[in-house]
């Protein structure tokens, strides 16, 4: 078990205990049906023909002989759908951000952009019919250019993979005067950095059934991590909102990869189509190929700082690919933009981001949303300042670390406090001594590496999420919201939340949750929100529902209201206790209601501008600090992680198992892109189609991530929490490149650190 | 040249016999969770890469997505709800993955589990150590939690079925 | 994962499979333990009219010890008998050492090695053990056998010397002699994955100097290779001397991919050559 240190003691029944959740009994006896376990009699299948190349005009597309072969009901066009038009709409994006660009076909009739775009859609009675007619889909392509480096993408002539020019948006920030602070540098560091294309790789591939209910809504039982999806695709179909619902059961893994919408307008249309119910399930394959991606980032770094390790200014610029299409790559690159300094003072900033079409695989949402890229960059360049200055990469941090009441470079006031040196502290103090290397060919390297990661959406996106609580007369208690779960113990934690302030036990909460038309909506699980959005809903919820019990029971015993608790079966008086179901029948007699709906408003801001010149962007920040100790061999490359340990501030854990589970999962996460993933592109041709090629931790690849957990209650969530499922993402790919760095004497600066980029940075040893 | 060949299979699965007669195609893992709508085994890749398709042949771990139902004709298949009590509670090993939060998407785990059965039968009674454990696991891949819960679980599962240790199963 | 149907025949014996391939109609392919062959069908690389399925064979399983110095293994012995047969394990311990980097144990569960060697992967470690030991393999038509060696049934990627209607049958290697050592080395990206290189060597050693060694690569080439070159480049070498002793390895032809450039496939081989020398010089001395 990691370890817990808290800042303050509360006495909280529930909530802060390590409990197994809910939904692990059922996942572990095999019992759960995730969204390709559900089969319907007289179901039909569907499935997607593709483009096989990057860039070309459909010259010809036929159905004929498909439509002809046994079993198939109907081969779909892109004039067959209703409006074959997919927008990626955040609400309240803006032109600025280029939200209008963000479009695409559901089904492709002029013109494909990347290798794996849908074509057409074929829907037969059995799957091996299916795989038949597929390959009797007749497309032919006439090649046009490919694009596939974004640099060059923005180079005047590049041919275009959008009209308009394969600019799709770009920031500037010009803090303080830059060159000023190069001119009185005591050193200056210039480098850059690249990430790769990395897959979300859940063990879950896209899947979901679709059916049309007594009512003639269609209603679609998808992985996926947004159930207001449903409005995208009542659009596609021509349909009023109230005419579908999205179900999300558990999710297989999402990580960002299930937010956008992947099996959802297909199945659609499939039902619409034939009227029937209709599953599709994807591929490994399809998965690896077309889902989005998270972007890679080329980004130099110019960096100044004092005699004294202070550091003075960055310079920086940024190219993102934005792939095919732009999904939510605007947004990504807003967040690389605000997150490109680090937990840092810096008082001259310049930054010019950029991102750019090409005819690469799209990319969009990853756990850590451009953020994460950052942590390469601005930990390397702080690392290499303390090198040359002789300072210890701890103390470096220290100096440098906001403090609650700074800006950021973009403006934002940090407004809680800032654990990062507690962090710091903490790994350093866990660690112990560095081991010495096993043999004579072997090295070893030690480095930490610190980050910080917003929780929360975008303030100016109006966020905002709901939850209902309702008391059984049996004293047993429901709790609805909309939230999906995707692993993280969203559901759960909403019960532990009801339950700490109802004193309901455990196991008499049902959270029925991911339902967009019989819950209340909670937005998407995305963003590391959920704790903070529907995590506060559910106390809103569950405080009003508590007030209410607790003023029916007062006006009833007449005792003051402030002298009356909720415990565990009953209602407790200075006079008078009454057992909690009498105080239900009271409530009901008295016309109090039993049930509760809580709505929590995220934190509100003004838009953002291209300078991005604002207040507050984001909510609040998670900051932690992790340690690796590698093993290099240096005749073969290969690395190996010895020690790995992580500490996070995370305000308040509701569940601490559940926050350990997402510290080591999203660390693990971020070292396989540090060392293994990559997702290969060579002129829009993915090469890395299938788990044997795309690779991902193993077991034996990693060690045991400790995490430190603490708590500073000084979150924006409920009992003062931070959201945690994606900061512990980013440090790895610093802190690994630092490791091996500190082992072998150069730094390697482009992920993933392979065994031959380990050969070279050691250079002959 | 695509004309359907079936062919009749009887596989006892999790004890009880199944017989159906199917396209001879079927992989293992489309038979269960398509013919026999037995859904546990999960589809993750088709490769026989990651593992979350692992079920029991006659108590060895197979990948279902690459061997022929056809292939196994008679055998005794065994998948994670398997290993649950008869009433339907949590068998010993589900218990140590429960109680050690070795689930969190749970998509991985029923094969998980099947590894881990697989890994402590086959063990002998020798205590394996957390790197034999995690050698041993290294064809179950996770996204989600890390490996070190599902590798305290099967420490805790070895120590509990240990014929010298206190705790009843 | 959503493979066409296609025809399945159930051979009861080597001879019947046989007979079965000869007189299919379209595309047909043996299937022992599936787990090089179902792979491909699933994505969508490999797509056949019939499968003749060989794993209810009860013949041609095992290891047999022969009086002359060489051991006899059946096609359909499944690399989880290899890896468990003590006797392999005394006689020939470079097989059972090489069978331990095959895949995951589900894999190894089914595989044969049979069908590991018809299948003729070079980044594949019994194609390329066997070719360091010189073995044999005996390969049926049902009514005549032949024998040809390793080095000439490995002919290219995924090609071997067996006719449409043949199938391995058995294979003979020689016991590991007094004086002899083995050494294995390999690496790939993660445990079990497709080698980057390998290198698999059994040499004879007398006064801590090499007197005979024999060296093969895998991963290096369109087949394994052995590398003569090497061979006589080590022959009177200490150990210490070996590293010294062994160049840019000649006659390979790496190719690079997603895992790895050809250039570092190219370095590891010499460094793998070198590691298992060095293991099999340790041995040697030993025995």
């Amino acid at each position: 078990m990691s370890e817990v240190r808290t800042s303050k003691v509360d006495e909280l029944r529930v909530v802060h205990q390590p409990l197994p959740r809910h939904d692990q009994a059922e996942k572990i006896a095999g019992t759960t049906r995730y969204a390709g376990d559900l089969a319907f009699a007289g179901m039909l299948h569907a499935r997607l023909v593709r483009a096989q190349i990057p860039s070309a005009r459909l010259t010809r597309r036929d159905a004929t002989q498909a439509r002809a072969a046994p079993g198939v009901v109907a081969v779909l066009f892109g004039e067959d759908v209703p409006n074959n038009e997919i927008r990626v709409d955040v609400p309240g994006q803006t032109v600025a951000v280029g939200a209008l660009k963000a479009s695409m076909q559901v089904l492709a009739t002029d013109r494909v952009r990347f290798h794996g775009e849908p074509v057409a859609l074929v829907i037969a009675e059995t799957e091996d019919a299916l795989a038949v007619a597929c390959d009797l889909v007749e497309i032919e392509y006439e090649d046009l250019p490919v694009v596939s480096d974004p640099i060059a993408a923005l180079t005047d002539g590049a041919p275009e993979v959008h009209p308009g020019g394969n600019l799709l948006a770009e920031w500037r920030i010009d803090r303080g005067d830059v060159d000023a602070a190069f001119a009185q540098a005591a050193v200056t560091v210039e480098e850059t950095y690249r990430t790769q294309f990395v897959d979300h790789a859940y063990l879950e591939p896209e899947a979901g059934v679709g059916w049309l209910d007594d009512d003639g809504v269609l209603t679609l039982r998808v992985a996926t991590q947004v159930v207001e999806h449903y409005r995208d695709v009542a659009k596609i179909l021509g349909v009023p909102d109230s005419k579908v619902r999205v179900i999300a059961p558990y999710v297989g893994g999402g990580f960002g990869g299930k937010e956008d919408m992947t099996v959802e307008p297909y199945i659609a249309v499939a039902v619409h189509h034939t009227r029937k119910p209709v599953r599709m399930l994807w591929t490994r394959n399809e998965s690896l190929l077309a889902r989005a991606k998270r972007h890679r980032n080329v980004m130099r770094y110019r960096t100044a700082a004092a005699a004294d390790g202070t550091l003075l200014a960055h310079d920086i610029e940024i190219v993102s690919d934005a792939g095919a299409y732009a999904y939510l790559s605007a947004l990504v690159l807003l967040y690389s933009t605000v997150h490109a300094c680090g937990p840092y003072r810096v008082p001259n900033v310049r930054i010019w981001s950029r991102t750019a079409y090409t005819n690469n695989p799209p990319t969009s949402a990853f756990r850590g949303f451009g953020g994460m890229q950052m942590v390469l960059g601005y930990e390397s360049q702080i690392d290499e300042v303390a090198h040359r200055l002789g300072i210890d990469q701890g103390e470096i941090r220290k100096r440098n670390a906001l403090v609650k009441g700074d800006r950021l470079p973009v403006g934002q006031e940090i407004i809680t406090e800032v654990w990062l040196p507690q962090t710091i502290d903490a790994v350093l103090e866990r660690a112990g001594e560095k081991p010495r290397p096993s043999g004579p060919r072997k090295a070893v390297g030690r480095a930490i590496a610190s980050n910080m990661q917003s929780y929360g959406r975008l303030v100016w996106l109006n966020d905002s999420a709901a939850a209902w609580i309702g008391f059984q007369m049996d004293g047993s208690l429901t709790v609805r919201c909309g939230v999906p779960d995707i692993g993280g113990g969203q559901a759960s934690s909403l019960g532990q939340i009801a339950s700490e302030i109802l004193a309901v036990d455990m196991d008499r909460i049902s959270v029925h949750f991911g339902d967009s038309a019989l819950n209340p909506l909670a937005g998407t699980t995305t963003a590391t929100r959920q704790l903070l959005m529907s995590g506060n809903a559910t106390y809103e919820a569950a405080v009003l529902l508590r007030d209410q019990i607790l003023s029916g029971v007062a006006e009833e015993t007449a005792q003051p209201v402030e002298s009356l608790r909720m415990q565990p079966g009953q209602v407790a008086g200075p006079e008078t206790t009454v057992p909690l179901t009498q105080a239900l029948q009271v409530c009901r007699r008295r016309n109090v209601p039993v049930e509760a709906l809580g709505t929590f408003f995220g934190p509100k801001g003004k838009e953002v501008t291209r300078d991005l010149e604002g207040d507050r962007i984001f909510p609040d920040f998670t900051f932690g600090t992790h340690l690796a100790d590698v093993e290099v061999d240096l005749d073969t490359g290969e690395v190996q992680i010895l020690r790995y340990l992580a500490a996070h501030d995370v305000g308040r854990a509701i569940n601490p198992l559940s926050v350990e589970g997402q510290i080591c999962g999203a660390a693990v996460q971020g070292l396989g892109q540090a060392l293994l993933e990559d997702l290969v592109v060579q002129e829009g041709v993915n090469l890395t189609p299938g788990l044997f090629q795309y690779l991902i931790p193993t077991a034996t690849d990693v060690p045991d991530v400790e995490a430190i957990i603490l708590e500073s209650g000084e979150g924006l969530g409920p009992f003062g929490a931070r959201g945690i499922g994606e900061p512990p993402i980013g440090p790895p790919i610093a802190v690994i490149p630092a490791a091996i760095a500190d082992a072998v004497g150069a730094l390697p600066t482009t992920l993933p650190v392979t065994p031959e980029r380990v050969l070279r940075a050691a250079g002959g040893r | 040249m695509s004309e359907r060949h079936d062919v009749t299979t009887t596989l006892t699965v999790n004890g009880v016999p199944v017989t159906k007669t199917a396209g001879a195609h079927l992989s293992l893992l489309r038979w269960l969770r398509d013919v026999a709508d037995v859904t546990d085994p999960k589809y993750g890749c088709g490769e026989g890469v990651c593992g979350a398709c692992t079920v029991l042949i006659d108590g060895d771990q197979v990948s279902a997505c690459i061997v022929l139902a056809a292939q196994v004709d008679g055998a005794q298949v065994t998948t994670a709800a398997g290993l649950s009590e008869p009433g339907g509670s949590l068998g010993p090993l589900q218990r140590a993955f429960h109680e050690h939060h070795a689930a969190q998407c749970g998509f991985c785990t029923p094969g998980m589990l099947l590894c881990a059965k697989s890994m402590l039968d086959e063990s002998n009674g020798a205590p394996l150590t957390r790197a034999q454990i995690r050698e041993d696991l290294h064809g179950n891949l996770c996204r989600c939690t890390g490996y070190s819960p599902i590798v305290d679980a099967i420490q805790a599962a070895q120590e509990a079925g240990r014929p010298q240790a206190a705790s009843a199963p | 994962m959503f493979v066409k149907p296609f025809r399945y025949e159930r051979a009861e014996s080597l001879a019947h499979a046989c007979d079965l391939l000869r007189s299919a109609d379209g595309y047909a392919k043996a299937i022992a333990g599936g787990q090089s062959l179902l792979p491909l069908m699933n994505l969508g690389l490999l797509e056949v009219d019939e499968v003749v399925d060989l794993s209810a064979i009860a013949e041609a399983r095992g290891v047999t010890m022969g009086d002359d110095g060489f051991a006899a293994i059946g096609a359909l012995t499944r690399h989880r008998e290899l890896e468990r047969d003590e006797a392999l394990a005394a006689a020939q311990p470079l097989i059972t050492a090489a069978v331990a980097w095959i895949g995951s144990s589900r894999i190894r569960n089914r595989g044969t090695l049979g069908g590991s060697l018809a299948h003729s992967d070079p980044s594949a470690e019994l194609p390329l053990v066997m070719t360091a030991l010189g073995a044999e393999y005996t390969l049926t038509n049902g009514t005549d056998e032949r024998t040809v060696r390793a080095d000439e049934f490995h002919v290219s990627y995924f090609t071997s010397a067996l006719e449409e209607d043949e199938l391995v049958a058995s294979v003979r290697v020689p016991v590991l002699g007094p004086g002899w050592g083995w050494g294995f080395a390999e690496v790939a990206r993660r445990k079990g994955d497709f080698m980057l290189a390998a290198a698999a060597v059994i040499a004879r050693v007398a006064d801590g100097r090499v007197v005979e060694a024999r060296l093969a690569l895998g991963g290096v080439h369109e087949r394994p290779m052995r590398f003569g070159a090497v061979e006589s480049a080590v022959a009177g070498a200490t150990s210490d001397e070996l590293d010294g002793r062994i160049g840019p390895i000649e006659g390979s032809a790496p190719v690079s991919d997603t895992s790895a450039s050809a250039e570092h496939r190219a370095h590891l081989a010499r460094v793998l050559a070198v590691r298992a020398l060095t293991d099999a010089m340790t041995r040697g001395e030993a025995a």
